[in-house]
């Protein structure tokens, strides 16, 4: 095996590819896309309940990741930057809703009033319809911490890494 | 330990993050305490239906447009950027850095098929030796012995490094995932412990080095289906990794 230090090569990868993007190079952003789209997709369309907005939505993530790629400083992964990115947008979404709504303004990690979230009865067996719309009866930072951890594969620390900077509620 | 105590811990144990002294009292607990099993039960389900939960995939269109609007904005701002080096005064487990992960995976999955060149050549040069007959290169017993030797080498050479890197995140996997992983490692394992013992009982046997080289292959095998499962859990690709893990099972 050649010796290599795969966490400078990923880094440099990352960096690269931001450099490529900097530069005007559009297969380069094509290339972020290709990587990320399908999964930031999911995400966003779990995250805000909104399926026939998640190409709009999944747009916007791209449009701001572009605008944005100049405050890219690499202390993270690129991956990492764009789902905190992701994140922040899906729960800015979700806020505007609720002002839209001409809700008052609450706190994300306050549980919502939910039939099925209280009280929880234990589950014999779970199909993915009823998943669904579990996850999306969960309050937005649950459904945000279920969706990375569970859905996305994240490990706890990512789920943190991601989740806090993305938002200040947690 | 408590139903309350359970809580505390309940999903570092369903992740299997628990040390083994904590792992035991919680499952010392589950044996008597039926509620607090079937909740454990409950959230392996939910696991395992949400690693499951369908893949959709955005619209072609969506690339087009977002060309389009990127093709009106102004070139993003540059800045100037942290040096690579700079990330090797962070670990891995502070920075959760999963796509370095990934590329640790690729390299070394590259490395073990690499690897394991020698011994496809090893068993493609036995094969023809086999059809051109005696007349041919003399193998002698020793040269055998040595490649046999070199072969297992090999083996457990990608063997040891998949291992290393399936340890690494086997604890962020499903622990239904983890469980099937976990048993068919033992059935393995006890093939490989008893293929090397036939093998020393009579060492010139060709079926009893066959039986070893096919155990050390199917763990090979195994190891490098769960870096691929993990690989595409991470890429979120559930379908795939719904695939590997049917194969897993197998």
């Amino acid at each position: 095996m050649p010796p290599s230090n795969p966490i400078s090569d990923v880094k440099s990868a990352d960096l690269e590819l931001v450099e490529r993007i900097r530069g005007g190079d559009g297969s380069a952003f094509e290339a972020l896309y290709r990587q990320h789209a399908t999964r930031l997709y999911n995400l966003a369309s779990r995250m805000t309940g909104a399926k026939g907005e998640a190409d709009d939505l999944l747009q916007d993530i791209f449009l701001l990741a572009y605008r944005k790629i100049g405050s890219f400083r690499g202390e993270s992964s690129l991956g990492t930057w764009l789902y905190r990115l992701a994140m922040n947008h899906c729960l800015d979404v979700l806020r505007n809703r609720h002002t839209r709504m001409g809700r008052q303004t609450e706190s994300l990690d306050e549980p919502e009033a939910d039939p099925v979230a209280s009280p929880v009865p234990i589950l014999s067996a779970v199909n993915r319809i009823d998943l669904e719309r579990a996850i999306a009866s969960l309050p937005p930072a649950c459904r945000a911490a279920f969706l990375l951890h569970d859905v996305e594969g994240f490990g706890h620390q990512e789920v943190v890494t991601v989740a806090v900077a993305s938002y200040d509620l947690w | 330990m408590t139903c309350g105590e359970l809580n505390e811990l309940l999903v570092d144990y369903v992740d299997g993050r628990l040390a083994p002294a904590a792992q035991r009292n919680v499952e010392r607990h589950l044996e008597v305490c039926d509620t607090c099993s079937a909740l454990v039960t409950d959230l392996r389900t939910i696991r395992a239906a949400a690693f499951m939960l369908d893949r959709h995939e955005p619209a072609p269109e969506v690339w087009t447009r977002l060309q389009a609007a990127v093709a009106t904005e102004p070139a993003p701002k540059s800045r100037r950027l942290a040096m690579p080096g700079a990330l090797g005064r962070r670990s891995l487990g502070e920075g959760g850095n999963w796509p370095v992960w990934l590329g640790a995976a690729a390299a070394l999955l590259l490395a073990t098929v690499i690897g394991l060149l020698p011994l496809m050549s090893r068993d493609a040069n036995l094969a023809t030796d086999a059809t051109a007959g005696a007349g041919d290169t003399e193998i002698s017993v020793a040269s055998v012995a040595a490649e046999f030797a070199a072969a297992e080498k090999h083996y457990q050479k990608a063997i040891d490094d998949l291992q290393t890197i399936a340890n690494q995140d086997t604890g962020e996997l499903d622990p239904q995932v983890a469980s099937v992983l976990q048993k068919n490692l033992t059935v393995i394992d006890q093939a490989i412990s008893e293929s090397r013992a036939a093998l020393k009982s009579q060492p010139a046997s060709n079926n009893a080095q066959d039986g070893l080289f096919d155990a050390l292959r199917t763990k090979v095998a195994l190891l490098q289906t769960t870096v691929e499962l993990i690989n595409e859990m991470r890429k979120g690709n559930q379908a795939e990794a719904g695939r590997k893990f049917q194969t897993l099972s197998q």
